[in-house]
């Protein structure tokens, strides 16, 4: 199968550089919508759905290989081995900042920068180390992940959806952005909450920039600031902003974080 | 009558009531208005939550998750969220299901989400019982499967362990026929009938168990292996049936010849397919008429029939007639089979290519016929 397909891969924009944006738990690529328009101004820019989010291939969903985040990786080192041209940066949020630096540390020298929006090495408090989460705090997500399909029942009917003409009426009846079968929005939350890469830490020798917001109940400003400790080649910036997708709510402080990160970098 | 007097003591507002809670917050989640349904629900005024909480403070954890990570970049990417539920946390600690949409208004650089909520107690009881039985199902699945999977496993042992017994009964058996023929040297006249005896016993035996044999070749996957050979059919099915006769003393047994041609076919199987018809025959037709067989060539095709006349089988068991172990009439203790002739002929025609067939009724009589392409 292909892997474009597989991953819903989009590709636009073009230049000296390739720039992947991985999205996180959740949503899909659309996240992406007010950040990747403009880096295609100046990147080769390479837009993908991780496999059971969005418009992915859902046959492709294997329950052995994504139960955990090196499924994810694996599939991040072929798309930039299939797709990058230039030096590649990848931009990845939460947890897919994590999947990128799986596959960095899997094919080391492929990829030249990172740039992570909200990361979190682990999600679970463990002695002093203060991940924001307990066990129980995620097994009441996968209860509210069960109850909440959010159209996929649904799935049947994608008219509505694609009329492109009536945006009005795609955007009051579906929720289809972040549409995922309940059984794999499940697994993939094991995943990610319930991971721990603090270890790999040390071991990513790659430019990281961490992208930190000052409030954020998912990923708060400790965790920012633990990534920064124990990721050698890291900078940290704390941008003003309330959640956990700035990428949506405040891009512009993204991209200028972004933009003055990879200048110092010399790129 | 709508005159002031009739409204006396309700609110003039008519959302304050509404059987729903409104709520009004800025783009970040702090309450800006909140309706007295959203208090009442909840146990706060809304004085304790305008400007002073936010709609995450009165999530549940998981709730607070899922709304970062599904509620809050949906309203921006769509404007709106619908039928999310969620569990709201009323003051006194209680988690009470709620069914959510919201909707995002932006005015310049001012954001603003109006929510409605509607309590789901019942919708929330209803689908954990779903899930419930959604999951026994899923177990009760497993568990079938896993008992299909036994079971299975038991019938291939059962079929095994026939075909092993079988194939060890043959020694035995040609032992008992040898000593018989031995013995036949200096026997009586008396004792030749009774060696006769034994040995037609043991050539009934030795054709059950080969037939026990091809059942299990042939359910166990290998199917029924033949040797085809030019053959003279008429010539062929004529010498059988003289042995027949033989074995059938006493009982009348016609062979029937119509057309000529070269013909190929495994000449044991056509002995062992004609055998197993004809003891049929023996077994199940009216004893003072004749069984016939009939050998026919064809232009593409030709085919073995034996007839016999009496009671007719009944029309619903024609169909399973050639499945293993089903008999056209029940508690006949006549039969030596165990039920394996028919679905050998079957096999036996299969292997060849060829087709059984049968048609039964009380004027006709009964006819098998094995039909073979050319």
């Amino acid at each position: 199968m292909s892997i474009l397909k597989r991953n819903n891969v989009h590709v636009a924009g073009a230049g000296p550089a390739t720039v992947f944006f991985a999205h996180g738990f959740g949503c899909d690529q659309n996240m992406w919508r007010l950040l990747e328009p403009v880096y295609a101004k100046r990147y080769r820019t390479v837009l993908f759905d991780l496999v059971g989010s969005g418009a992915s291939d859902v046959s492709a969903y294997d329950k052995n290989k994504y139960a955990t985040l090196d499924g994810y990786a694996a599939d991040v080192v072929e798309l930039v081995r299939e797709l990058a041209q230039g030096p590649t940066f990848i931009i990845g949020h939460s947890v897919s900042a994590m999947i990128a630096m799986l596959a960095d540390l899997k094919a080391p020298g492929q990829i030249a920068a990172h740039l992570m929006i909200g990361p979190s090495p682990c999600y679970i408090n463990d002695g002093d180390y203060v991940g924001g989460f307990t066990r129980r705090d995620i097994d009441s997500l996968l209860d509210t992940l069960e109850s909440n399909y959010l159209g996929w029942a649904s799935n049947m009917a994608p008219a509505i959806m694609g009329a492109p003409d009536q945006p009005q009426l795609a955007g009051e009846l579906t929720n289809s952005f972040c549409r995922t079968d309940p059984e794999i929005a499940k697994q993939f939350a094991r995943a990610t909450f319930l991971a721990d890469n603090r270890a790999d830490l040390p071991r990513l020798k790659t430019p990281t920039l961490i992208v930190q917001c000052n409030d954020d109940v998912i990923a708060p400003v400790s965790v920012g600031q633990y990534m920064h400790q124990k990721l050698p080649q890291s900078t940290l910036a704390v941008i003003d902003n309330v959640g956990h997708c700035p990428h949506l709510s405040s891009p512009s402080q993204c991209s200028v974080a972004i933009d003055s990160f990879l200048e110092k970098q010399g790129f | 009558m709508t005159d002031a007097s009739a409204l006396a003591g309700l609110d003039p507002d008519p959302f304050e009531d509404a059987p729903c809670g409104l709520a009004r917050t800025s783009g970040t989640g702090i309450f800006l208005a909140v309706n007295r349904t959203w208090c009442g629900w909840l146990g706060y005024s809304a004085h304790e939550l305008i400007g002073k909480l936010r709609l995450q403070d009165l999530l549940t954890m998981g709730g607070r998750i899922f709304h970062q990570t599904h509620w809050a970049p949906l309203l921006q990417m769509q404007g709106s969220v619908s039928e999310v539920k969620l569990e709201l946390v009323h003051r006194d600690g209680a988690a009470i299901p709620m069914v959510l949409n919201a909707k995002r208004h932006t005015r310049g650089s001012v954001t603003i989400h109006d929510i409605a909520a509607f309590v789901a107690r019942d919708r929330d009881a209803y689908e954990r019982e779903l899930v419930r039985s959604r999951e026994n199902l899923r177990a009760a699945v497993v568990e079938s499967t896993r008992l299909q999977a036994e079971a299975k496993a038991h019938a291939q042992d059962a079929e095994l362990m026939i075909g092993i017994v079988s194939h060890d009964l043959r020694n035995p058996i040609a032992s008992i026929t040898m000593a018989a023929t031995l013995l036949e040297r200096d026997a009586t006249a008396a004792q030749l009938r009774t060696l006769e005896r034994v040995k037609r016993a043991t050539d009934r035996t030795s054709a059950l168990i080969t037939d026990l044999l091809d059942f299990t070749q042939s359910r166990l996957g290998a199917g029924l292996a033949i040797t085809v050979e030019p053959i003279d059919l008429h010539a062929a099915v004529g010498a059988i049936v003289d042995d027949l006769m033989l074995a059938y003393a006493g009982r009348a047994l016609r062979h029937v010849r119509k057309g000529e041609g070269p013909c190929q076919m495994d000449k044991d199987r056509l002995a062992q397919l004609v055998g197993n018809l004809v003891s049929n025959a023996m077994t199940y037709g009216t004893p003072d008429t004749p069984v016939t067989v009939t050998s026919t060539i064809g232009a593409d095709s030709f085919s073995v029939a034996v007839h016999n006349a009496g009671a007719a089988i009944p029309q619903e068991k024609l169909a399973d007639l050639f499945e293993p172990l089903s008999r056209g009439h029940q508690g006949n203790n006549r039969s030596r089979s165990v039920g394996l002739g028919l679905f050998i002929v079957r096999e036996i025609a299969k292997a060849h290519r060829g087709a059984a067939t049968v048609s039964s009724s009380p004027e006709a009589g009964t006819t098998f016929t094995v039909t073979f392409p050319a």
